[in-house]
């Protein structure tokens, strides 16, 4: 269960780098906010869980709901980022089932994969809907890394990180304006 | 029998450190700077708005229990920055510090792999590569357009948030990765000197008034990262004072200047000739106690790195000339809050105990 969880993080990830519309990212970033929360469900972390899952889901929906709705899944000259997806993913594999030591890697290859290929998805995008996709992606992925810290993270981490994945949908994207 | 629904509520435990608070209060005192005597055309609500707005999101940098919640406030902070108007589209504004959340997340979760240790070296690249990325430091220059709104724009990062939360990062930092600490000492001293470097050519050489000082500020950050990457008293001393003459001095001469490089006014006047004096470091200044501290640290800890150090120091002079005369002819509020800046730096620069006391130096 905990490997099929952080395989849909990784997958949400995938989708994030790889689709340009609404619909692809709200895919995405629910792939990635449910992997995380299986994982800290798993964990025995009930309340942190749903902080996720709720902040992950006010995000989807309001992706679904708002904007122009395609899915924008690979358009042409996706190549790279297909490339970057799968290689991300088994490096990240790699780091967490060969390279450490100790339990927990499901956890680790989910954080792993997540953060690096939504640090190349925000080097990449143009859009203001793709970069904060990302951010709340960013977001799910720290609060659910904290658990991998020798210390009990509690709930405020995972709080922090719902608030943020659900209010990057309901920020007001200001214009440009001179000085 | 009815069940039980209640749960702990989480304790967290709020502290500042010494060296935190202390920064905390030069940005205080920045911010009472340039609401008391703001910048022709900036309405005195709208800067005290922000700015109490940016003490707050420093408060709760400082003040979070785990590098974890550094790192989740900095992107709530990044993410709030960013919706404010600006000339830059949102991406571009959100870009680089998502970037650097993404990479301190990383650092974080290499710090804390069990494995080789090249996995704690990995982690060192992550927070010193994160921490450029927030300051907007090479080679994570943010991109910037010197006719943006201050508050908008990435000066605020580098001049107004980057203090307390390079202080977070880098005090927590030593402690997550201790096997690495040298190499992270290292990478701080490297990327220092590239920054003085690239900073005051850039500050001198380019085109545009308001482009030298942004890239001022790089070289200030510069001195900054090398005084944090000695690792002895001095250095942190010289750090602390840096981070007081980027708050207290560089930062609202900055917001003076503005109108005067609209109007293409500049001056030689001799209040132009302390400013530049002031932002050179020269003596009394703050910036020569502080070039002082960190030239002597430099020298404890390996004497080269003071002679290269001391060769740098010499590119303030050429920008800070420029820099000086581009704040034009200070009159009525302004030129009592140049007035207070200069009083300010010269204190700190005579007697800079009271604060180097206060961050427990």
């Amino acid at each position: 269960m905990t490997g099929a969880a952080g395989f849909a993080a990784w997958a949400g990830a995938a989708i994030i780098v790889l689709a340009d519309g609404r619909r692809g990212l709200a895919v995405g970033i629910a792939l990635v906010g449910a992997g995380f929360t299986v994982l800290a469900w798993l964990a025995g972390d009930w309340f942190g869980g749903a902080a996720l899952l709720v902040g992950v889901a006010v995000c989807a929906i309001q992706l679904l709901r708002t904007g122009r709705q395609e899915w924008g899944l690979m358009p042409p000259g996706s190549t790279a980022r297909l490339i970057l997806a799968v290689v991300g993913g088994i490096l990240s594999l790699w780091v967490a089932a060969s390279v450490t030591t100790g339990a927990g890697a499901p956890l680790k290859f989910a954080s792993v994969t997540v953060l690096s290929l939504l640090a190349a998805r925000l080097l990449q995008a143009q859009k203001a809907v793709q970069v904060l996709t990302a951010s709340a992606g960013l977001a799910i992925a720290l609060a659910g890394a904290s658990a991998l810290g020798r210390s009990v993270p509690g709930l405020v981490p995972y709080l922090v990180a719902g608030v943020i994945a659900a209010g990057v949908s309901l920020l007001p994207v200001a214009e440009s304006r001179g000085a | 029998m009815e069940p039980e629904l209640a749960f702990a509520l989480p304790e967290v435990t709020l502290y500042i450190s010494a060296i935190s608070r202390a920064a905390l209060l030069a940005a205080a005192g920045s911010l009472a700077l340039i609401v008391v005597f703001p910048p022709p055309k900036a309405e005195r609500a709208t800067l005290l708005m922000w700015g109490v707005a940016g003490i707050a999101a420093m408060a709760a940098i400082a003040a979070a229990p785990s590098l974890d919640l550094v790192i989740l406030l900095t992107l709530a902070i990044a993410l709030l920055h960013s919706a404010l108007a600006g000339r830059r589209s949102l991406a571009a504004r959100l870009r680089a510090p998502a970037l650097a959340v993404a990479l301190l997340g990383l650092a974080l979760v290499f710090a804390r792999l069990e494995g080789p240790p090249i996995l704690a070296a990995f982690a060192a690249v992550g927070l010193v590569a994160g921490l450029a990325a927030a300051l907007g430091v090479l080679p994570y220059i943010h991109e910037f357009d010197p006719d943006e709104v201050t508050a908008a724009s990435p000066i605020v990062w580098m001049a107004f948030l980057g203090p307390v939360l390079a202080i977070a990062v880098i005090t927590r930092a030593r402690e997550l990765i201790p096997t690495a600490a040298a190499a992270f000492q290292a990478m701080l001293i490297g990327l220092g000197l590239l920054n003085i470097l690239w900073g005051g050519l850039a500050s001198w050489l380019t085109e545009k008034g308001t482009s030298a000082w942004h890239y001022s500020f790089m070289a200030d950050w510069g001195l900054v990262l090398c005084a944090f990457g000695v690792l002895v008293a001095d250095g942190q001393s010289a750090a602390l004072l840096v981070l007081y003459t980027i708050l207290l001095s560089r930062l609202p001469l900055y917001l003076w200047s503005r109108q005067p490089l609209r109007d293409r006014v500049q001056t030689e006047k001799p209040i132009n000739l302390l400013a530049a004096a002031m932002l050179a470091g020269s003596a009394p200044f703050a910036g020569f106690a502080a070039r002082v501290l960190l030239l002597r640290g430099a020298t404890q800890l390996y004497w080269p790195l003071a002679l290269v150090i001391a060769i740098g120091l010499l590119m303030w002079l050429p920008p800070s000339l420029r820099l000086g005369r581009s704040l034009g002819l200070p009159r009525g509020r302004q030129a009592v809050g140049a007035g207070i800046a200069l009083a300010l730096s010269v204190a700190i620069g005579l007697y800079p105990q009271p604060i180097l006391s206060l961050a427990g130096l």
